[in-house]
């Protein structure tokens, strides 16, 4: 019998005005320092070509696009080759959005940090590059929406904000990123809680050369849980119970699975060819330049 | 199933209060977390279990709980009704001994029924069983069903098997059972089952013997009766053999129901032993009315002594050697250390306890008893007409001269004389054990006229039988059977009635019950 999803606690307003302005101090930050880009010209390519500097073959493998296959190198070695192109040379970006219950969980909880990190990595893209897609699985008409210059941050930050808390897993976005064409970077945001069941859309990114990035807002109990007493654990996207008494030798424990589970993660990327990026999620009230800076250094829209 | 205090179900109640009281407690803080997994492996990694609601356990206990309300209620499965008892009464009469046509008795058929009929008969059922004719004979329970000591078909039937039946079949919850042969010319039983073992056919008796012993003499006359219950006349073949010298068989031509009376007049072995008289008829069905047996004691040879006083004259001596005569004895002397059949006393005094030695004593007085005081012209009053010793005899003519009183010990008298008005024993039988006898008279045979009486020799001999008591006496081995069971011509009608089901009893629940309680809590134990 399916457990029944609990009742999730009501999120605060994720863009207040302070963060607005925060972000549009980040973008401008960001601009000056990379150059600003020839945004006219840009609007002209579209949005998802392909395009780029050739740096070499993979051999074939299922699934990739047929248009791809190198048929000179066919032609000499008889062997099904792809051409690989240079990345930077794409001025799209994508991002891919977790908007399961579970990310309601926390304290902040993790959904307000993961979109406000969206918005910036989002507003970094829409000033750097050509374009700006948002992938968000199980949002129906929200699903995918696609953004072109600075000018379209406010239109961005409302459609994040209006984005509904949905059961679907990352696959059907994927499975439609890959249809369309690759963007040049895919900005995954996701508390990767099931770490299984993120490795075959990595690796089929992988496979198509997109670059990913993960963005994980790290919470303090994500490494350091405090329980104590008699609980009852609900996991919000399931709503699967657990109910048990919490003693020192049980949080230990949890730390060690925890600790685990963060590896496993970081294992997953790396296998991946990926970068998951960790910040520490700031205080809801907490808009100063530090508690973005993750972005402004590791940010490459 | 019914209940007998259906009101205790109210006990189920208790069951929702289980279901409360077996509900985890809820906790008081909720915790959301994406990381439910990790909470998970860290109690399988300590290798505990979350408490938890466990619908299995719970469900054990309600279902103990209702099977220990149920128990509490009295549950019973009733019974088939029927009755409770059985009584059987078994015809045990003589004529149960008649074979039927397959060469086996009717008792034997009647026991062999009971003995496949009751071991089906429930166990709770109380089994009763009357043994009618004979002897009456009850046996109940275990002592019933396993027939103990039932014994042989004998004697008359002497209960209304019809009346019995319907008596017993009145109490509340009994069946009955006969089981009859039907003879006897009674209605069969109508009340309750009926078991008739039909074993007609024709049968000749030994109707009785009448046995005139002439012991210690060998002369031995025999009178049987005997009778053939037949359809039409027939020879018998009527036999005389055992303690006899020359074994005697007749033919004898019997009418239907007649009685007829053969005189057989034989001499005995001195040796003693069986006498048996036997019929024999061609088709006869019951055998045990077919024999008379009798044991005839051996013949005496004693050795007779004289102890007489010197005033004594011949008559103890002459007395003696006629005895011996005519028993087969001798006269021998009085010595101390040779045993002696039989010891004539004639006056003086004795070392003899009365009844303890076979003596006739005239006169003679007990050593250490008090001093004899003569009774002169004692006149003889009376005599004992219907004792053993002067039954049949004149004793009117006898005369004495005189008697002694106090020479009689305490004895059983069959002669008085007229004392004054007052009758007083001229004479006594002293019975010791083993049915030996001493004779005892008050006066001397020289005192009197009794050796000169025709009685005298009779008296004389008989003292001498009455001195060895029942050891001369022949001792009839077999009883005939009553009139009543010789007529076996007649079969009896009716039909056999089959015994009706049994009640069977009520099935506590209750037990089981508790033991399904019992067996969930077990079970309870085992599931998490």
């Amino acid at each position: 019998m399916a457990a029944r999803p609990p009742s999730l606690p009501a999120l605060p307003l994720p863009f207040p005005p302070a963060f607005r302005e925060r972000l549009h101090a980040l973008i401008g930050q960001r601009a000056g320092f990379r150059g600003a880009p020839d945004a006219r010209q840009r609007a002209r390519r579209s949005v998802l070509s392909q395009s780029g500097t050739f740096v070499g073959h993979r051999p074939y493998e299922h699934g990739d696009d047929l248009r791809r296959i190198d048929w000179s190198a066919y032609a000499r070695t008889g062997q099904l080759y792809v051409k690989q192109l240079e990345q930077e040379q794409r001025r799209t970006a994508a991002l891919l959005l977790d908007l399961t219950a579970s990310l309601h969980a926390g304290e902040p909880p993790r959904r307000v940090p993961l979109l406000r990190g969206a918005a910036v990595v989002g507003g970094f893209a829409l000033a750097q590059l050509d374009g700006l897609t948002v992938l968000a699985p199980g949002a129906g008409a929200l699903a995918e929406r696609t953004f072109t210059g600075v000018a379209a941050v406010p239109e961005l930050l409302a459609h994040l904000a209006a984005l509904p808390v949905v059961a679907a897993g990352v696959g059907d976005a994927v499975g439609l990123l890959l249809q369309r064409g690759l963007p040049g970077r895919v900005h995954w945001f996701s508390d990767f809680a099931v770490p299984s069941a993120c490795e075959r859309p990595l690796h089929a990114l992988r496979r198509r050369g997109a670059v990913v990035t993960g963005w994980l807002p790290e919470l303090p109990t994500d490494r350091a849980p405090q329980p104590s007493g008699y609980l009852r654990v609900t996991d919000p996207e399931t709503g699967e119970e657990l109910t048990l008494p919490v003693d020192e030798a049980f949080v230990a424990e949890l730390r060690r699975q925890l600790a685990l589970l963060a590896a496993r993660q970081d294992r997953l990327f790396a296998q991946a060819g990926a970068r998951l990026v960790r910040w520490r999620a700031p205080a809801l009230d907490d808009h100063s330049a530090a508690a973005f800076a993750v972005f402004a250094a590791r940010c490459e829209p | 199933m019914t209940l007998a205090e259906p009101w205790r179900l109210l006990a189920l109640l208790v069951v929702p209060v289980l279901w409360w009281l077996s509900l985890p407690s809820r906790p008081q803080t909720a915790v959301l977390t994406p990381h439910l997994q990790q909470w998970q492996l860290a109690l399988a990694a300590l290798r505990r279990r979350p408490p938890r609601w466990s619908r299995w356990r719970f469900l054990l206990l309600a279902l103990a709980a209702a099977f220990a309300a149920l128990a509490f209620a009295g549950p019973t499965v009733p019974g088939e009704p029927g009755p409770s008892r059985l009584v059987v009464v078994l015809d045990a009469s003589a004529s149960m001994a008649a074979r039927g046509p397959d060469g086996r008795t009717a008792w034997a058929r009647a026991t062999d029924a009971l003995r496949t009929t009751l071991p089906t008969v429930p166990a709770d059922v109380e089994v009763t069983l009357l043994r009618a004719g004979g002897p009456l004979l009850r046996r109940h329970g275990a002592s019933a069903r396993a027939l103990h000591d039932l014994g042989d078909p004998a004697g008359e039937l002497d209960a209304d098997l019809a009346t019995l039946a319907a008596d017993a079949g009145r109490q509340p919850g009994a069946a009955v059972w006969t089981l009859t042969d039907g003879q006897g010319g009674r209605p069969l039983p109508t009340a309750g089952a009926r078991t008739v073992l039909r074993a007609a056919g024709s049968n000749a008796a030994v109707l009785a013997v009448r046995l005139v012993d002439r012991w210690p003499l060998p002369a031995l006359d025999l009178e049987v009766d005997v009778a053939a219950f037949v359809d039409a006349p027939g020879i018998a073949a009527l036999r005389v053999s055992g303690a006899i010298a020359a074994p005697s068989e007749r033919a004898v031509e019997l009418a239907p129901s007649a009685v007829r009376t053969e005189v057989f007049a034989l001499e005995r072995l001195a040796a003693g032993g069986e006498l048996g008289v036997r019929i024999e008829l061609p088709g006869d069905v019951l055998a045990g009315d077919d024999v008379w047996r009798a044991e005839l004691p051996p013949l005496p040879a004693p050795r007779i002594a004289v102890l007489a006083d010197a005033e004594a004259g011949p008559f103890a001596a002459v007395a003696a050697e006629a005895l011996a005569a005519e028993v087969g004895g001798s006269v021998v002397a009085a010595a101390g250390d040779q045993p002696v059949g039989v010891v004539l006393v004639e006056g003086g005094a004795i070392d003899l306890a009365p009844g303890a030695a076979r003596a006739v004593a005239f006169g003679a007085r007990m050593r250490g008893a008090a001093e004899a005081t003569a009774w002169p012209m004692p006149v003889v009053a009376d005599w004992d007409r219907q004792g053993a010793l002067t039954r049949g005899l004149d004793l009117s003519e006898l005369r004495l001269q005189r008697a002694w009183r106090g020479v009689l010990p305490a004895g059983e008298p069959f002669l008085w004389a007229d004392d004054a008005g007052v009758r007083t024993p001229l004479a006594v039988v002293v019975a010791g054990t083993g049915g030996i006898a001493s004779v005892h008279f008050a006066f001397r045979l020289q005192d009197g006229n009794l050796p000169l009486l025709a009685a005298f020799p009779q008296l004389l001999r008989r003292a001498f039988v009455r001195s060895y008591g029942e050891g001369a006496a022949p001792r009839v081995r077999s009883e005939q059977p009553p009139a009543g069971e010789r007529d076996l011509r007649v079969a009896a009608l009716g039909d056999d009635v089959a015994l009706p089901p049994f009640a069977t009893p009520e099935l506590d629940l209750a037990p089981w019950c508790v033991l399904l309680a019992l067996a969930a809590v077990a079970l309870r134990a085992f599931v998490r």
